[in-house]
């Protein structure tokens, strides 16, 4: 009779929840501009073209989505390419299908009219950020160039409330905000930020967001599927802004606000034009400064994070 | 309006009186110019049917309420109810002067335990009250109220909620220990009035009235085997059946009147 | 020995969770075994207790403060009259807005420190705390507090030496509860944000997928709040030895 119990539990945990034609995709937070191919794929009909029958689900935490796909319980999570050196050393079976955003979009925000104008200037200063699992191995890079140590900084946690955070003064600088967000946000308020990106900083080049799937389920058919449309719906996108941008807010009234139209345009030249396109050697390179940073025990070469899918 | 029987022995301007006094409660009228006078020193015992406001009576005379109309007069009062009222967080002893100390005074613990020693309970004083009988309890009501050391003692019923033989040594003991106080016990009990009362009433109508005084002969604990005290026993009885029948008549004619009033045409 | 019964039922669901993690193959970076857990705990025991210290100060200053405003309103309640409209909407929309939905506003005001955790425990057991007392004293016996009119007792001494005594059974309940949700508060108010405490260490070892460290926390902040109500109930059952069904 236990046997049976625990059986059907085993059943329940392993069995994906769609185990129907529809195809799960985990946002890495609430609907945003940094997804748009997805939302103009969808409305130009190019999922269903593809055979795809596609469910986008944005999360509430966005440590779920790698661990959803992990557990089989979704096809696809849109995650961040740092994170996915830390949850392959964790031994979760993930790779890197596509990219979405090309390049890294974290950087260090300070007040514009504030007294810090250089990283040198953080020193005794107060740093917010959010859970992500490697600001201080960011901030530790971007600090050294200048003889500073994490020690010379207090870091505060304010869990993805960063701009408020900043802007009341709680905190002298933060880090783990998105340019093409932060910056935008508090343009708006009427308080401009000074933006340090991390990659002018020293800290290798990286793909801020990714497509990242199963790794023992890549020879699922629909995975090269999805990424034709992503590919066809960027170029829509890079060809046709204005109408794209009408297709994103369609039946998303709530998405037509003064932040997502600015941080669209900001977003716009950063989408992988090839979305399925692997830089093994910029993985391998990145790996090898997580590992330098104590994040990861080792770097793993470029398979074990990414794959080209033909 | 009723005055006590005895009239060689007047009122004492120091005794406790009620005059005139006028009380509704509940919506009906309890007393309409009710008169009553204690005799100073005596035992007064207070029958009557239940309901009829005896509880009433005596918390006027406890200042725990107000007439609507006319005056109260008792001075300092010691108070003893049917629950030994006694507080289950303090020991014995500290429950015997737990008056002292709601007086911001301190406290007599060797009076304490002498009065303790003399309801028979020396040996409990640090006990809490949970683990002595409800005889025992009533004990230490009785030794508190005697540490309260006042010249008016108003009981309610304290005596009912006992068995018949410890309720004949409580009576017994309490008519000891109060001797020389003027109290007023009010019971549904004639035999307890009979055998502790100098003086008897019994209350009853509505509004209530309070009937002449039954002055029993003999000094007090009396025997209830003596036959005189069957005898008024059984004039006491006769009393409170005519007032409970009086009672239920004009409850009857109201009720009546009340439908007659509801029930007329459509 | 009355601890070896829930030592048993303790190792019995030790024993559960083990078997359905060994049977299911459910992965580690979803659910751990005990051992697993357990072993990490140890492995990191200096890190733990550091933020173990910072989480338990937060419930025991935010349950001491809230006990304290509790009572105090309580005995406002109880005896003016003319504050109770004041008071009664603001002790329900205590309990009515979840806490969730404060904390970030709490942060913000209080800052990311200790304060803003404290703030929102003691938000958290205002209610419980004030409602239990102030029932207690709303119900005292009336024949006590006839005694003590008879005895001319000082509205002071009939607070102290009656109202109070006969009330602190019902504020017994309130701050047992209180006690089981205090640790909820510090907690959340951690999430929101903060440097320090289990469950800011909660959030960064699921944030690095350090699953069985999350669960050593976890652990360990459910081992400190079920030693706090232990406490609290036999201090509790110490004072009110009085009471016959104790």
């Amino acid at each position: 009779m236990i046997r049976l119990i625990l059986a059907a539990l085993i059943f329940a945990a392993t069995t994906p929840a769609s185990a129907g034609e529809k195809f799960v995709v985990l946002l890495d937070w609430f609907t945003n501009p940094d997804h748009a191919p997805l939302y103009v794929a969808q409305e130009l009909g190019y999922f269903a073209d593809a055979g795809l029958d596609v469910e986008l689900i944005a999360p509430a935490d966005p440590n779920d989505p790698p661990k959803l796909v992990a557990a089989g319980q979704a096809d696809i999570a849109i995650s961040y390419q740092p994170q996915l050196h830390v949850q392959v050393a964790e031994g979760l079976p993930l790779v890197r299908i596509g990219t979405l955003v090309a390049t890294p979009l974290n950087s260090l925000v300070v007040m514009a009219d504030g007294p810090i104008h250089s990283i040198a200037d953080l020193k005794g200063k107060t740093v917010g950020y959010s859970i992500g699992g490697f600001e201080d191995a960011l901030l530790r890079t971007m600090l050294a160039r200048y003889n500073l140590t994490l020690d010379d900084i207090t870091l505060v946690n304010v869990n993805f409330s960063l701009s408020p955070a900043l802007i009341a003064g709680h905190v002298d600088a933060v880090i783990g905000a998105f340019r093409n967000f932060e910056l935008n946000q508090m343009d708006i308020v009427d308080r401009p930020g000074r933006a340090f990106f991390v990659e002018e900083e020293g800290v290798p080049v990286y793909d801020e967001l990714i497509f990242i799937a199963h790794k023992d389920k890549l020879d699922d058919s629909r995975l090269r599927a999805f990424l034709g449309a992503i590919e066809a719906a960027t170029l829509y996108l890079i060809n046709h802004p204005d109408e794209a941008w009408k297709l994103f807010i369609k039946g998303r009234a709530e998405l037509d606000d003064d932040l997502n139209r600015r941080a669209w345009r900001d977003t716009l030249p950063r989408f992988a034009l090839r979305p399925a396109a692997f830089d093994a050697g910029r993985y391998e390179r990145f790996a090898l400064f997580l590992k330098e940073q104590g994040l990861i025990p080792e770097a793993l070469p470029a398979e074990a994070y990414g794959v080209e899918l033909r | 309006m009723s005055l006590s029987d005895d009239s060689s022995r007047l009122p004492s301007p120091l005794a406790a009186r009620i005059d005139n006094a006028t009380l509704t409660y509940g919506g009906r009228l309890l007393f309409d110019g009710l008169d009553f006078a204690l005799e100073e020193g005596l035992w007064t015992c207070l029958l009557g049917p239940t309901g009829v406001g005896k509880t009433s009576l005596l918390r006027l005379f406890a200042g725990l309420e107000k007439p609507d109309a006319g005056q109260a007069r008792a001075g300092a009062v010691s108070y003893m109810a049917q629950q030994d009222l006694l507080m289950p967080w303090l020991t014995v002893i500290e429950n015997t002067v737990i008056g002292s100390r709601l007086r911001a005074e301190p406290p007599d613990y060797e009076r304490a335990r002498v009065l303790l020693a003399s309801v028979g309970l020396a040996d409990r004083s640090g006990d809490y009250p949970r683990s002595l009988s409800g005889g025992m309890r009533q004990r230490v009501a009785l030794a508190r109220t005697l540490m309260e050391d006042r010249p008016l003692v108003l009981m309610d019923e304290p005596f009912s909620g006992l068995d018949a033989i410890t309720r004949l040594r409580l009576q017994s003991l309490a008519v000891e220990l109060l001797r020389g106080r003027t109290v007023l016990l009010v019971t549904h009990d004639p035999l307890e009035a009979l055998r502790l009362g100098d003086r008897i009433h019994v209350m009853a109508g509505r509004p209530a009235r309070i009937n002449k005084a039954l002055t029993p002969a003999g000094d007090t604990p009396r025997d209830p085997a003596d036959p005189a005290l069957l005898a008024h026993q059984a004039e006491l009885l006769a009393r409170l059946t005519a007032a409970a029948d009086a009672d239920a008549d004009a409850a009857a004619t109201a009720a009546a009147a009340a439908a007659a009033a509801d029930g007329g045409p459509g | 020995m009355t601890l070896l019964r829930p030592l048993i039922v303790f190792a019995g669901l030790l024993a559960l969770w083990q078997i359905f993690v060994s049977l299911s193959g459910v992965p580690p970076y979803l659910l751990p075994g005990p051992g697993q857990v357990i072993v990490t705990g140890f492995d990191h025991a200096g890190l733990i207790a550091g933020h173990a210290w910072v989480t338990a100060a937060e419930i025991l200053i935010g349950l001491a403060l809230g006990t304290l405003l509790g009572g105090a309103s309580a005995l406002c309640l109880a005896y003016f009259r003319s504050a109770r409209p004041w008071l009664m909407p603001i002790l329900v929309i205590s309990q009515a807005i979840p806490v969730f939905a404060l904390a970030p506003l709490l942060v913000l005001w209080f800052g990311y420190g200790m304060a803003s955790k404290v703030a929102m425990a003691v938000l958290i057991i205002y209610f419980p705390v004030t409602a239990s007392f102030f029932d207690g004293l709303r119900r005292t016996d009336p024949g006590w507090l006839d005694l003590g009119q008879t005895m001319n007792g000082t509205p002071l001494a009939i607070l102290r030496h009656i109202r109070l005594p006969a009330a602190l059974p019902a504020f017994a309940s309130g701050l047992r509860v209180a006690t089981a949700v205090a640790p909820i508060g510090a907690v959340v108010g951690e999430w929101v944000g903060s440097s320090a405490g289990l469950g800011y260490l909660m959030l960064h070892a699921n944030g690095r997928m350090q699953i069985d460290l999350m669960f050593a926390a976890l652990f360990t902040l459910a081992l400190f709040a079920v030693a706090l109500y232990f406490t609290i109930d036999t201090i509790l059952r110490r004072a009110l030895l009085w009471q016959a069904d104790n």
